[in-house]
């Protein structure tokens, strides 16, 4: 994945009344007016939220306009939480590799 | 300025003195020789180390299979302890998920009984909605969601 979208998914998740709406789309497609109703905003806002999650891919919109319902995409936030890990297992890699490398600089060292 | 909770850390014990393991670090040779994670290697010719402050750590990772694919690191030391402590400064706009512009690197080498160290390494800062997710429970249930999803 470019690094492009990752900054557009990242950017999306930084809203939390964006990830609040995740939240409850991951229990089941829904509805603007249903998406609307734990918060205090109104529905254009919601829509405007709705948008930039779409445009990030982590949703997607039924075509019909009356329903217009909502449903969660999984594979943008498994390519986001999986970069979070990245970093961890980079060093956890890293130090497999030092821990042998030093493991041989002294092997040697004891060599005459 | 440093805030915990948007920076990793990890801490490692290796058998071996701390004077050696700093080295592995400093020593081009050495750090050529082991660094990176597995399938990439760092060629000896892309490295520059000048263990002081104000000197340059460079060195560029390069994927074994596809030697295409290579990952530049450009950071300039800010703090330098011989075999205590290393800090480095790296630009990193250009990298999403992060705090700032820059991302320190700090390697702490310390004295473990028998001979031994223990590495601290805390890398950061990390952009705060990262670590807010992981507070608020985010990654363990995408994994709850990705079985649900298979």
């Amino acid at each position: 994945m470019s690094t492009d979208r990752l900054s557009v998914i990242f950017a999306a998740l930084a809203d939390p009344t964006r990830r609040a709406i995740l939240a409850r789309l991951a229990e089941g497609d829904a509805t603007v007016s249903e998406l609307a109703e734990p918060f205090t905003i109104s529905l254009p806002a919601i829509s405007r939220h709705l948008k930039v999650l779409e445009q990030a891919g982590l949703i997607t919109r039924s075509r019909s306009a009356q329903w217009r319902s909502s449903s969660l995409q999984a594979e943008p936030l498994r390519e986001a939480t999986a970069w979070m890990e990245r970093y961890r297992r980079f060093w956890d890699d890293n130090f497999a590799r030092l821990d042998a490398h030093l493991k041989r600089i002294q092997e040697q060292e004891k060599q005459p | 300025m440093s805030d915990a909770t948007t920076e990793l850390v990890i801490t490692r014990v290796f058998d071996a003195p701390r004077e050696l393991v700093y080295r592995a670090f400093t020593d081009p040779d050495q750090l050529a020789a082991w660094f990176g994670p597995v399938g990439w290697s760092v060629p000896r010719d892309s490295v520059t180390v000048e263990p002081k402050v104000g000197g340059h750590q460079r060195f560029t990772m390069v994927n074994d299979e596809d030697p295409a694919q290579a990952s530049p690191v450009d950071a300039t030391f800010v703090e330098v302890i011989e075999n205590e402590l290393l800090v480095g400064e790296q630009d990193t706009a250009a990298i999403p998920g992060l705090g700032g512009a820059v991302m320190r690197l700090r390697v702490e080498f310390h004295d473990e009984p028998g001979g031994k160290t223990r590495l601290v390494v805390t890398q950061g800062p990390y952009q705060p909605e990262i670590a807010e997710m992981a507070r608020e429970g985010w990654v363990s249930s995408f994994t709850k969601l990705d079985k649900m999803l298979g």
